[in-house]
C-alpha cells in the first residue's frame, strides 16, 4: 500500500494527495493505492510536479493500523506529525497554499 | 567589528532584490523548482522534512548586540519564536515561509547580515575560536585574518562551483578550540624564528562518512602570502577534486588518494605563480581590517575570582564561573559562555526572549559583543569580573545560567530526524535523555570534561566523530540505532573516536553512556586525569568490555 506525499511550495508543509484530488495536511486524508493501483503513481507524480506548487513529490509505503493509516518509515511518520522532542505542531497550510491536480 | 563598507552594502542588498525577484519567478511559476533549487541554495535556504530551513551566516561567529536583536525579531515574527545555533557558528530557522524569505533577508541586511555562501559548493562560513580577541593564551587575534578570507572567498568568481563545499577554520592560540583539523583548511597562528606571526597550515581533515585529520601542508606563511597561498590550495583542489563521485569529492580524499607530497608540490607550483602577485596582503590593508577588531576600552582593574569563597557562600554562581568562564587576556575580565544546554532543552535552540536578553547584556557588560561557539553556546567576550554576578543573576531568571560548559551534558547535537531531511535517526531526544541522566549539578563535577557529540547521519554534523563519546544515528529494517564511538578529540591532540560495538537502541544509550563513564571513574588515577586523557592512558579495550556488557 502507497500514498503520495509532498512539499507545498509557499510554506514547504508535509501534504498528501487525497481521494478528492486535493493535497491534505493530514494523512489520514491520504489516497492509498493498492498494489494494482501502483502504476498510477508514476503519471500523479509527473501531474503533481507540472503543477510547480509541490516539491520533492513521492510515494511512500504505509500500512493500516487500527484503522488508521501509518507510514512504514519513521522519517515519514515524523514527517506527517511534527517534531517529536519537544512536539511541534506540523507546519499549517493557509488559504492561499491548497492545491489540487 | 567589522562594518560594512559600500561595496558590503551594495553587494548584499543587491543579492536581496535578485532573490525576491527569483522568489516571484518560482511563484508565478515562471522557474520550476528545479531551475529555482540551486539559487535558494545559494541564499541559505532548504527544504527540510516539516518546511523551509534558512541558515544566516554569522561570519566567524562574531555578531553585536543589534544583530542578535535582529535575530530574535525574525524567530517572533517569521519564525515559531526560536533558532538553532550551529556548528559552523551560524543560526538556523525552521520555520519559514517561502514568500517571507525575501522580507528577512532585507530585515537581515539592515544589521549587516545574510544567508549566502551557507549552502553550496562553495567556501562556506570561516569558523574560528570563540574566544577570538579576549583568550589569555592567544598568540594573535585571528578575526581581522578571517574577515579578509570572508572578503576573499565571497562569491569568488573562479570557487562558487567547487567540487564539493569547502570550509576553512582559523584560530590564533596555541589551544585549539575551533577543530581546524577537521576543515578542509585549518589555520593555526605560527610565530617564526624571528617572532614575526604568520600561519600553518592544514590541509585535508573532515568529518563526514570518510573522517580525516588535516596534515600540516605548510610551516609558516606569513600574512601577507596568505590569501595567495589559500588561492593555490583551492586551485589545485577545484582543478583535481572528484567531481565524478559526490561521497569522494572533498579535499580530504584527494589528499589521501594523491598524497600529501604530491598535493603539496602541486600547491607550491601554483604558489610560485600566484605569490606577490595581487593577492598580496598589504600591511595597510590588514591595519585597516585590525582597527575594526580593536580591543575596546577596558577599565584597569585587579579583581579576580575567590573561588573558594564562592563555593562556601553561593555553590550555584560558584559553579558558572567555574565552568562557564575562560581566562582574559585583559586583567578583571573574563569571558562568559552562555551555555545553549538546559538539561532537557534543545541544545544550540534560544528563544527570541532569551536572545534580546543576551542582547542587553552583551550591550550593558560586553563592549556590544557576542560570540557563537561551534559547540553551540553564545559567549559574551568581554565581562568585567565585577559584572558576573550580575550578568549570572539576569541569565538565571531566563533559563540560560547553566553552568555545564565542557561538561557531560554540554553536547552538541545536530538536530537529526525531528527536522532534517537527511537524518537516519533522531539526535535531540538522546541528547536530553543523557542530560537527564547526568544533569545534576554533583554529577557533572565528579565526571569533569567530557565531550558528547550526536549526530543524526553519517554527514557528522553533530561532530560525533570527535566527540570523547560520540553518538551516531543509523537506521536498521526502519528502527533507529545508535553506535557509539571513544576517544575523538577535536583539541591539538586530534583524533577520531573508534567504534565501539554494535548500535543499539535508543532506550539503551544513557545505560551505555553511564557504563563507560563508571569505566572511567575506576580507572583514572586521580580526579584531574580527564575522561579523554584516561582514555588514550588505557586504550579502548575496559571501555569496549564495558559497552558489550550488558
Ligand atoms: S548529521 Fe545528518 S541528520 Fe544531522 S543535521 Fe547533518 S545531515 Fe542532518
Amino acid at each position: 500500500m502507497q500514498i503520495l506525499t509532498a512539499n507545498e511550495l509557499l510554506s514547504g508543509a508535509s501534504v498528501y494527495f487525497g481521494d478528492d484530488r486535493h493535497w491534505h495536511q493530514d494523512i489520514q486524508r491520504a489516497r492509498i493505492f493498492s498494489e494494482t493501483e501502483a502504476s498510477e503513481l508514476d503519471g500523479l507524480i509527473a501531474a503533481a510536479v507540472a503543477t510547480k506548487r509541490l516539491i520533492s513529490v513521492a510515494a511512500e509505503k504505509v500500512r493500516i493500523d487500527k484503522g488508521r493509516v501509518v507510514a512504514q518509515r519513521l522519517r515519514e511518520r515524523i514527517r506527517a506529525e511534527g517534531p517529536t522532542s519537544p512536539r511541534h505542531a506540523v507546519q499549517p497550510l493557509r488559504e492561499s497554499d491548497h492545491v489540487s491536480l | 567589528m567589522y562594518r560594512y563598507d559600500e561595496f558590503d552594502l551594495g553587494f548584499v542588498s543587491g543579492r536581496v532584490d535578485q532573490f525576491r525577484d527569483q522568489v516571484r519567478r518560482r511563484i508565478a511559476g515562471e522557474l520550476t523548482e528545479e531551475q529555482f533549487r540551486p539559487l535558494r541554495l545559494m541564499n541559505g535556504l532548504y527544504l527540510q522534512l516539516h518546511a523551509y530551513m534558512l541558515r544566516v551566516c554569522v561570519p566567524y561567529g562574531t555578531m553585536n548586540a543589534p544583530q542578535l536583536r535582529k535575530l530574535a525579531h525574525i524567530a517572533r515574527k517569521y519564525d515559531r519564536g526560536y533558532g538553532h545555533f550551529t556548528t559552523r557558528q551560524n543560526i538556523q530557522f525552521n520555520w519559514p515561509r517561502l514568500q517571507d524569505v525575501p522580507d528577512i533577508l532585507e530585515e537581515l541586511s539592515e544589521v549587516e547580515m545574510h544567508a549566502i555562501q551557507t549552502s553550496g559548493n562553495c567556501i562556506r562560513n570561516v569558523t574560528t575560536d570563540q574566544f577570538a580577541g579576549a583568550a589569555a593564551d592567544e598568540i594573535i587575534d585571528p578575526r581581522p585574518v578571517a574577515e579578509i578570507i570572508r572578503q576573499w572567498s565571497s562569491l569568488h568568481p573562479e570557487f562558487t562551483f567547487l567540487p564539493r563545499k569547502f570550509k576553512i577554520a582559523i584560530t590564533g592560540a596555541p589551544e585549539d578550540r575551533a577543530a581546524v583539523r577537521f576543515h578542509d583548511i585549518g589555520l593555526m597562528a605560527q610565530e617564526d624564528e624571528a617572532g614575526e606571526v604568520g600561519w600553518s597550515v592544514y590541509v585535508g581533515g573532515g568529518m563526514g562518512r570518510t573522517p580525516m585529520i588535516g596534515q600540516r601542508i605548510r610551516n609558516f606563511v606569513p600574512h601577507e602570502d596568505l590569501l595567495a597561498y589559500l588561492e593555490s590550495v583551492l586551485r589545485v583542489y577545484n582543478r583535481y577534486g572528484r567531481r565524478d563521485n559526490k561521497y569522494k569529492a572533498r579535499i580530504k580524499i584527494l589528499v589521501h588518494e594523491e598524497g600529501l607530497a604530491t598535493i603539496r608540490e602541486q600547491v607550491d607550483s601554483e604558489f610560485e605563480k600566484v605569490r606577490g602577485g595581487i593577492l598580496t596582503l598589504p600591511e595597510e590593508e590588514l591595519s585597516r581590517i585590525r582597527a575594526y577588531f580593536a580591543p575596546p576600552q577596558f577599565v584597569l582593574s585587579d579583581d579576580r575570582f575567590n573561588l573558594a569563597d564562592l563555593k562556601r557562600n553561593d555553590a550555584g554562581f560558584a559553579r558558572f564561573v567555574e565552568y562557564n568562564s575562560h581566562p582574559h587576556r585583559q586583567a578583571g575580565y573574563t569571558s562568559l559562555t552562555i551555555s545553549l544546554k538546559p538539561i532537557g532543552g534543545v541544545p544550540g535552540d534560544a528563544t527570541a526572549e532569551q536572545m534580546e536578553v543576551v542582547a542587553d547584556l552583551a550591550e550593558r557588560f560586553s563592549f556590544n559583543e557576542l560570540r557563537v561557539s561551534h559547540e553551540q553556546n553564545l559567549v559574551l567576550p568581554h565581562v568585567a569580573i565585577r559584572d558576573v554576578r550580575a550578568v549570572y543573576d539576569v541569565l538565571k531568571e531566563y533559563a540560560l545560567a547553566e553552568a555545564n560548559v565542557g561538561l557531560i551534558t554540554d553536547m552538541i547535537t545536530c538536530p537529526g530526524l525531528d527536522y532534517c531531511a537527511l537524518a537516519n535517526a533522531r539526535s535531540i531526544p538522546i541528547a536530553q535523555d543523557l542530560a537527564r541522566r547526568f544533569g545534576t549539578p554533583e554529577r557533572q563535577a565528579e565526571i569533569g570534561p567530557l565531550k558528547i557529540n550526536i549526530s543524526g547521519c553519517i554527514n557528522a554534523c553533530g561532530h560525533h566523530h570527535v566527540g570523547h563519546i560520540g553518538v551516531l544515528g543509523v537506521e536498521k529494517k526502519g528502527t533507529e540505532l545508535y553506535q557509539l564511538t571513544l576517544g575523538g578529540d577535536a583539541s591539538e591532540s586530534a583524533a577520531i573516536g573508534d567504534i565501539l560495538g554494535p548500535g543499539i537502541v535508543a532506550e539503551a544509550v544513557p545505560d551505555a553512556v553511564e557504563r563507560l563513564v563508571q569505566t572511567y571513574l575506576g580507572l583514572r588515577e586521580t580526579k584531574d586525569e580527564t575522561f579523554i586523557a584516561a582514555v588514550k592512558r588505557v586504550g579502548a579495550v575496559p571501555f569496549r568490555e564495558a559497552y558489550l556488557a550488558t
